[in-house]
Parts: structure tokens; sequence; C-alpha cells
């Protein structure tokens, strides 16, 4: 009887589960269209079985996994956030060989990243950092050229590295606690070297899931040697699906252990460090990449807060929400652009509904008022000021002063004359939905924020 | 409530339709801002006995959008419409032969939109939308001829520097919502004590910014690439109105402290930027700094604690300021220029807007019965009956000299000169111009009712404060008149002509250091590596990297063995399509195996130099982890 409840618990991600095989199989038939109808049906199944969900606050399977306000959420971002990311794969690399294969892959590493976002036990951290990561290298190398295998290397040595120093460090919690549950952290207190141990495995191993600064090195190589869509794909789903973990895990450790005040260092650092790099690219995946390697640490101003401020759950939901609309929209207008700062030479002239989309992401995305961004980002820094940490609001606002400077170098070209001989043309109608798509949750979400969670 | 609507939505729809429909832009703005005018009006009216009007819009949870219409705003929010009418109306003339009618009237109006809900906003989540989005619509408007030398670095200079200061709106506002618990204006303005304090404050930097105060003066000089309407729209009611209309609204709240500072920012503004004006070389340019200097005087007047004369400025200002600039922009049309030289002797080819220009010139200076001169001799009064007196009344009265000085300057270098005869007619220029003069003129003469209205009462002026402001108006005009900045400047007139380097430091103090450390960053790999790494780490980069290789081949064993265990279960249960299976299911395995022998080859040599300094990353956070019990 325990067990059907869990199962029916469960419907969203055993539903995926069961896609991902399913698009494995046609797959075999080489059935491409067959794949992507498979992966979105089940993406939109899971996302509607979830919807009456959200008030649930359960654990299923002996506690290891958690049915509540975060995963639950977590679902409704990131699986919505997954159609849109295989759509823009299918606009991307329609036709080409093993198109059905990166298909299933995108669904499986979601599926990984549903596992994280509802951990509740060490060892599906593990396993969600581990099913993530797999896919995500094998993603990257897909173009098979030299960029994407050194890319993917990169990747793949970074997540064992960290991966193995997770495990290892986690240990220490098994230890101290006698058990992988989360939920029995609180005994750690007063444990102040195996609490260290322990979370310096999270932190290192979610940090490189999150590209938290000194652990973002693979991404900008990951992104650029990447296909764009599977770049936007990493960009935000195994991203967001990092911090929805660290609130899964840290919410249940005692406030005293100096985390916090860690954890807003590394804040601190990964935003200044990511739009000062992203202010001197030329690349433009490399530019977002760095952009959203800064955005990862307005993201961990909210994980500081947890426990201290009612702001920081919803602000990390709010902002995950709006970063995936944001980030898509901005990738999916580099699919359309191309890859490089002067491929947007005029972009906006003969392009004006694109350039005025591309406007609004990254206006979001710098956290302008009443766009999406700025409702989670007033989100996180509230959490960060409630929870005592003024300076690293102030220096969150500062970074944003930044990132005006960083996504100007994107504006200022697009509405200048096309030089002769630029790029004209439309572009492909998926990608174009996906823009629109993204484009009306960016504009608009941010005046029904009183959908979501609030505090 | 309706008129509210009408007052926003006017600008804001007749905006869309002109960037949607891409033509007839100019008949589109007109009945837009017609409307927008005939809504303030209305509004105006319904709240004149001291009612007020307010919309409550859901937002975030327990922090609603709010508009009001209270006496103040409404009054604000007519001037912001008369002004952008009659503006618009000019531009309808002025941009004739521009191809991108469509976009210009199209962003001026959502300008005109934007301004009027932080004119009208009664919660500080909008007032910050709003300051945002006037910020952004001035930077398309000032970068609007893109495609000429130096007008993007403006643009993105005006909006580099207005959004250094916005950090002061957004902790101000933070602070307040902290304290109060809401978001409500109105109801954050009874905090008192400290926080009020460290809120003025920050709100005066917000203010600083956006009205170009001392020393962030510089961008809006620099402006003036923007076409003239648009300086006119953004000089008189709109984009640098903001920070004193900011400072107005929150005058309840402020403490000694902070209006000290305010009057002292105000004071000296009024002087720095006054000298710049008397020594600029271009109308255009003059026209910015006394801008900067009139906003100055008001400060003085926020500071000296009487906001009503501050507000008085402000209207008569912005109908001054933005004939002036109208004049300007129709000599500009005549000449091809604004620099002072060439326009040597335009105003006697014109005569007709040469004497509109003077009579807002002489308003300016504050000759009665013109708009000014009610409101300067408020801000002389105030100033004189503040305890801060002994700062603020040389400062002001400096600042009135001055004003009459660059005035008169402006007017003899337009009236003697060579004439010549005008290229063609102007008429929509001239009744855009023509009614803003008259406004100049005459709107003095409101003044008592509207302070009556604000409920607000100012002292009888007595003799003292109108003969003190008359004679150094006229002592400015007269000293403008008959003396060349070279000689009346002295040696102040080279530093005055740069806009004064010390204080246009922002460049110095922020950009420059930003962009280096920017470029520092993006070096930091290399840096590190020879700098650091070189020193000791080498060696342990070198046998991390070994023991990386290690768990590579780990790794790709423990990935190959589950790969075989996997194909072995494929081999049973589907034997005939072997091949697919191996493609398909297990292409991630296939993948990485190939990636690893081609990775063997391609022998990248930097991951283990990022590992190090991933490994110093982990290093530091235990550090901090470590360190953190002291803190506690």
């Amino acid at each position: 009887m325990e067990m059907g409840r869990d199962l029916a618990l469960l419907a969203p991600e055993l539903t995926l589960a069961a896609a991902a095989m399913l698009m494995i199989v046609a797959e075999m038939f080489r059935a491409a269209r067959l794949v992507l109808a498979i992966g979105l049906a089940g993406l939109t199944a899971a996302t509607v079985m979830t919807l009456p969900m959200p008030s649930v606050d359960a654990t299923v399977f002996g506690g290891t996994y958690r049915i509540d306000l975060i995963s639950g959420w977590a679902k409704l971002i990131l699986l919505p956030g997954t159609a849109l990311s295989l759509l823009l794969v299918r606009a991307e690399i329609a036709g080409r060989p093993r198109e059905g294969s990166v298909q299933s892959l995108v669904v499986l590493v979601t599926l990984g990243a549903l596992m994280l976002s509802g951990a509740g036990d060490m060892m599906v951290v593990v396993i969600g950092v581990v099913l993530t990561g797999l896919g995500s290298f094998a993603l990257v190398a897909w173009p098979r050229d030299d960029a994407a295998t050194e890319a993917a290397m990169k990747y793949l040595v970074f997540g064992a590295v960290t991966g193995s120093v997770m495990i290892y460090g986690l240990t220490f919690w098994f230890g101290g606690t006698g058990s992988t549950l989360f939920s029995g952290l609180g005994q750690l207190q007063g444990q102040t070297l195996v609490t260290i141990a322990g979370l310096i495995a999270i932190i290192v191993g979610l940090g490189y899931k999150g590209s938290l600064v000194p652990f973002h090195f693979w991404a900008p190589d990951a992104y650029q040697g990447a296909p764009v869509s599977i770049a936007a794909y990493l960009s935000v789903i195994t991203k967001a699906a990092a911090f929805f973990a660290f609130a899964q895990v840290l919410r249940d450790l005692p406030r005293d252990g100096g985390w916090p005040l860690a954890l807003a260092v590394i804040a601190a650092a990964t935003m200044t460090y990511g739009y000062l790099a992203a202010l001197v690219q030329t690349n433009l995946v490399r530019l977002i990449a760095y952009s959203s390697v800064a955005q990862s640490g307005y993201f961990l101003m909210g994980i500081v807060a947890l426990g201290a401020s009612g702001f920081a759950v919803p602000g990390i939901l709010v902002f995950a929400a709006a970063y995936v609309a944001m980030n898509l929209g901005a990738f999916a207008v580099v699919l359309l652009a191309g890859r490089d700062l002067d491929d947007l030479e005029g972009f906006g002239r003969t392009h004006p509904w694109l350039g005025a989309a591309m406007v609004v992401f990254l206006l979001s995305l710098t956290g302008i008022p009443p766009l999406f961004g700025f409702v989670g980002k007033f989100y996180l820094l509230s959490a960060a000021v409630e929870a005592g940490f003024l300076w690293l609001a102030i220096i969150g606002i500062l970074n944003s002063v930044l990132a005006l400077g960083v996504y100007l170098r994107l504006v200022v070209p697009m509405y200048r004359e096309l030089r002769p001989g630029g790029t004209q043309g439309r572009g492909n109608p998926l990608t174009l939905a996906v823009v629109l798509v993204v484009l009306v949750a960016t504009l608009f979400m941010g005046l029904a924020a009183g959908l979501l969670p609030g505090p | 409530m309706i008129w509210l609507a009408l007052t926003l939505l006017a600008p804001f729809g007749a905006g869309l339709a002109a960037l949607a429909l891409r033509r007839v832009p100019e008949a589109i703005a007109l009945t837009g801002a017609a409307l927008g005018l005939a809504g303030a009006i209305a509004l105006f009216a319904g709240v004149a006995g001291g009612a007020e009007v307010t919309a409550t819009l859901p937002f975030l949870p327990d922090l609603p959008i709010r508009l009001v219409g209270s006496p103040l705003t409404a009054t604000l929010a007519l001037v912001v419409a008369a002004v952008a009418a009659m503006v618009l109306t000019y531009a309808a003339g002025y941009m004739a032969r521009d191809p991108e009618r469509p976009r210009f009237f199209g962003t001026m109006l959502m300008f005109v939109a934007a301004m009027q809900l932080l004119v009208l906003s009664g919660d500080w989540i909008t007032l910050l939308a709003a300051w945002e989005m006037i910020g952004f619509a001035s930077y398309l408007l000032i970068g609007f001829w893109h495609g000429r030398e130096g007008v993007p670095g403006a643009a993105t200079r005006a909006f580099l520097y207005t959004r250094t200061a916005d950090l002061g709106l957004y902790l101000a506002a933070f602070l307040l919502i902290g304290i109060a618990g809401t978001s409500e204006i109105s109801a954050t303005l009874s905090t008192t004590g400290t926080p009020a304090l460290i809120a003025g404050l920050l709100l005066l930097f917000a203010a600083m910014g956006k009205s170009a105060q001392v020393p962030m003066q510089d961008w809006l000089m620099r402006a003036m690439a923007g076409p003239t309407p648009v300086s006119a729209l953004l000089h008189s009611a709109t984009l640098v109105a903001a920070g004193a209309i900011l400072l107005i609204r929150t005058a309840p709240m402020l403490p000694g402290g902070a209006l000290l500072a305010i009057g002292i920012v105000g004071g000296a503004t009024a002087v720095v930027t006054g000298l710049m004006a008397l020594a600029a070389t271009d109308l255009k340019r003059l026209l910015a700094a006394s801008t900067a200097s009139q906003y100055g005087l008001m400060l003085i007047a926020v500071g000296a604690g009487v906001p009503i004369a501050a507000l008085l400025h402000l209207i008569a200002h912005a109908a001054i300021k933005s004939a002036l600039f109208l004049g300007a922009g129709v000599f500009q049309h005549d000449r091809e220029s604004t620099d002072l030289d060439t326009l040597a002797g335009a105003g006697r080819a014109r005569p007709g807007i040469f004497a509109g220009f003077a009579l807002a010139a002489l308003a300016l200076a504050g000759l009665p019965p013109l708009a000014a001169f009610y409101s300067k001799d408020a801000i002389l009064a105030a100033a004189l009956n503040s305890i801060s007196a002994a700062w603020l009344l040389p400062l002001a009265l400096a600042g009135s000299v001055l004003t009459g000085a660059y005035m008169g300057r402006a007017l003899k270098v337009l009236w003697t000169g060579a004439a010549e005869t005008p290229r063609d007619p102007v008429p929509l220029m001239a009744v855009g111009m023509g009614v803003l003069v008259a406004l100049a003129a005459t709107l003095g003469l409101v003044f008592k009712p509207l302070e009556a209205m604000l409920g607000a009462h100012l002292a009888e002026p007595g003799w003292v404060v109108p003969v003190m402001g008359l004679s150094v108006g006229l002592a400015g005009l007269a000293l403008g008149w008959l003396l060349a900045p070279a000689r009346l400047l002295g040696p102040l007139l080279a530093p005055a002509r740069n806009g004064f380097p010390l204080a246009g430091g922002m460049d110095a103090l922020v950009v420059r250091p930003a962009l280096a450390l920017a470029r520092r960053c993006d070096r930091l790999d290399m840096w590190i590596i020879r700098r650091v790494v070189l020193g000791g780490i080498v060696a342990g980069a070198q046998s991390l990297s070994r023991r990386i290789e290690r768990a590579e081949a780990g790794l790709l064993a423990l990935v190959n063995a589950v790969g075989q265990l996997n194909l072995s279960l494929g081999q049973i249960s589907l034997r005939t399509d072997r091949d697919t299976i191996d493609r398909a299911i297990f292409g991630l395995v296939d993948r990485t195996i190939a990636l690893g022998s081609r990775a063997r080859r391609l022998q990248s040599g930097f991951i283990h130099r990022e590992m190090a300094l991933t490994v110093a990353g982990i290093a530091l956070v235990t550090g901090v982890l470590l360190a953190a019990p002291l803190y506690f």
C-alpha cells in the first residue's frame, strides 16, 4: 500500500522515464519525428500530472526522494523548459545523423535533473549528478569535431574529479549521522570538521554542476563546442537543477556552521568574475556562457539565505523560472543570428521583432523591472538582505550595473547599419515559436508573479 | 481613475501604434499627446480640491502596483503632458525630412508614458520600473542618430552614468520597504531616525545621477548628440527632472543631515555647471550645463526645507528650458550647427524666434513678471530663511548671477553678427515654441493658486528678496552681455570648458578601472599560471594531472564495463538488432570511449591548470569554513 502511494506520487518521473525509453526504441527505427513527438508528449503529460501537486509535501521510498514545493515547482519549470529545448534541438540539427539520440539523451538528462531537484538523500544526489553528467558529456560531443571533443573531454574530466571529491566528502556526513538521509543532518550540530568535509563535497559537486566560480572552467568551452541548442539546454536545465539540489541539501543543515558566509563569498566571486569575463568576450556563445556563470551567483544568493528568510525558496524558484525563459530566449536568438558578436551586426534592423525580443531577454537578464528576471532578482536580493548579507545584495546590484555593460555590447551592434553582405533571411519556424513562448513569459510573467510561490 | 489611465495609456498606445503602423507617425503622436494632455488636465481638475485618486493593481503578493493622483502628482503629470505635447508639435516640423520618423515618434511617446508612470507611481516598485524605463528610453533617443560619429558612445555614457546612480534608488527603496513593510511611497515617508538619513543620502545619490549634479554632470553635456526635440524633452520635464521630482516627493521624510547634503550638492552644482555654461562654445552645451545649474538651484530649495519652491521652479524651468531648446533647434536648422561662432547673428535673421528665445532667456534670468522671477525668489527666500543660510544663500546668489551671465552671453552672440536670410518658414516649430514661450512668460500668475491647492504657503516675499533676486539677475545679464567669458572667468575658463575634469572624473574613477579589471580577469588564467603556479604549485599541478589521467582511465574502464554489461543484456533481449542497439541505446558509451581516444591525441594541456585553480578554490572555501566559527 505504501508502495502504491509512492508510485502515484512519482507518476511524473515515471512517465518521463517511460517516454525516454520509448524515444530510444523509436530512434532504433530512425524515426526522428516520432522520437520528438514521444518526447514532447511525455514532457507534457508529466507537466500536467504535476499541476495538482505543488501543495503536496511528502517523501517517497523511505524519505530518499522528496515531493515538495521545490521539487514540484522544479518539474513545472524544468519540464516545459526541456520541451522548448527539444524544439530548438530539432530546429538546429533536423535530418542530421543521430538526431533522435540527442533528443532522447536530453530527456534522460532532464530525468537526472528531476532526481537532483527532489533529492532527500545523498545517494540520490550522486545519482542525479551522474545521470545529468554522463548524458551531458555525450550531448556536448555530438558534433564530432575537435572543438566539441575537447570541450566534452574537459567537461568529463571536471565532472570526474569533482564527482569523486563529492562522493568522498559525503562519506563523512554518512559517518557523522549514520544515515544517508539529509533529514538527519541536524544531528551534525557540533561536529564541525565532519560538517565542513561534507559541505565541501556538496559545494564542489553541485558547484560544478551549477558552474560556480572556481568550478566553472568547463562551461564556456562546453557551450562553445556543443550545438547552440544543447548549450541553451545545459545552461538552463542542469544549472537550475543544481540549485534546487543545493536548496534540498542545505535547508536541513544548521546555519551556524559558517556555510552561509562561504557561499556568500562564492556568490560574490561568481557574479563579479562572470560579468567581468563576459565584458571582454567576442564570441557570442562564450559571452552568454560567462553571463550565465554570473547568473549562478544570483541563484546562490537565495541558497545563502536558506532558513533565514522567507524570500529564499520563492526567490530560487521564481528566478529559476525567469532564468529558464530568458536564457533559452537569448540562446534561441543566437541560434538564428550566429555564434559571433559580429553576426549580430545590424540584426535588429533586418529582424526587428527578433531584435526587440533579444533586447527584452537581455534587459530581463539584467533585472530591469517589470520583466520576469527583475521579480526573481528582487526576491533574491530581499532574501540576502533579510538574512543579514546586505553587502552581498550591494555587490549583486553593483553587478547588475556591470551586466548592463555586458548586454549593451550586444544591443548596440544589433541596431548599427547592416554591413554589405550581412545575413538576411527567415528563421526556422520552430525557433521562432520558442522565442515567442519565452518572450511572452519574460514579458508578462513578471506582472503575473502572484501566481508563483511567494514569501 | 479613468483620467489617470488616459494620462498614462494615451501616449503609450500611440507609441505602440506609431511603431507598429509605421505610417503617419506625426498624426498618431499628436493625437496621443493631445489625449494624454486632456487626461492630465481632467485629472488635475479632479484633484484640485485636494482629493486623491488611487488605482491598485495586483502584482507581487503584498506589493501591489499603485498609481496615485494627488495634487502634487497631478500637477507634475500636467507639466509633463503639456511640455510633451508642445515638443511633439515642434518635432513634427523638425523631423519632417527624417526617414526614421516612426521610430522617433514611437520612442518619444514611450518615453512620455514612462515619465507619466514615474510621476504618478504610488509605490516604490512601480517607481523603480518607470525610473529604469525612462533611462532606457532616453538611451534610445540620445542614440537616435546612431550612425553618426560619437553618438552611440554618448548614449552609452548617459545610460551607464545614470545606471550607476540608480544603485542609490534601489538600495533606498529596499531599505524603506524593509522598514515600513509596505512598498507604498506615502507610507514609507514616515520613516525616521538613522534609516531616514541613510535612505535620504541614497536618494540624493540617485537624484544626482539623473539630474546631472556634480560630480556626475558630464553625461548631460554629451547627451546633446540626440535630436533637439529630445534634448528639449529630456532637459525640461522628464529625464533630468526625475531626480528633483524624487527628492520633492520624498522631502517630508528627509532629516536635517540629508537636507544639508542636498542643499550643498545643489549649490555646488549651481555654481560649477553655471561656470561651465558660461565657458561653453556650443549653444546646446550651454543650455545643457544651464539645466544642471537650474536643478542645482532646485536642490538648494529642497535642502532649505521648502520643496514647494523647488516644484515651482521646476514648473517654470520646464516651460523656459524647452522653449530655449526649441529656439536653439531652429537656429541649428538654419546654420546646420550649434557652435556659438557659427550661430553669430542667427537671431537677427529670425527676429520672431529670437524674440521668443530672448523672452525665455530673460525669464530664466529672473526678470519680473516672467515665471522664474517668482520661483527664483521663492528659492532665494528659502535659502535666506534656512538654518543653513550661511551655506545656501551665497551659492544660490552665485547660481543666479551665473544664470543671468550665460543667458546674456547667448543673447549677445545670437544678436550680433551677420544676419542672413532664413531658408524656409517653420510654422509647426514656431507654434510649439510659441506656446511654451507664452507659458514661460505667464506661469508666474498661477503659482499662488497652485500653492493653495498643494496646501503649502510660502512666506510673503517682502521687498528684500525680490530686490536681491532682480539685482543679481540684471547684474548677470549685464556681465554676460558686456564681458567676454575669457575676461569674466580668467584662469577658470579652460577647466570650465573641459567640464572641470576633476569633478567630471567619473571616467577615471569608475569606467576605466572596471574595463581594466575586466581585461585582467580575462587574462587571469595566464597570469596565475605565470606568476603563481610557476612558484611551487607546478609540481602539485603536474601530479594532479597525472592523477586525473589515472582517474580518467579508471572512469573509462568503468564506463566500458558498464557498457559491456549493458551490451550483453542488449544482445540477450534483441540479438537481431545488435548494431542498432549499440548505436542507439549505448550511443552514450560509444561516444565516451571514442572521446577518450580522440582527446588523447588532442593534448589540450590546459585542463590541469584549471583544475589547479579549482583546487585553490576548494582550499579557499575550506579556509572560510574553518575560519567561520571565529565570526559567530
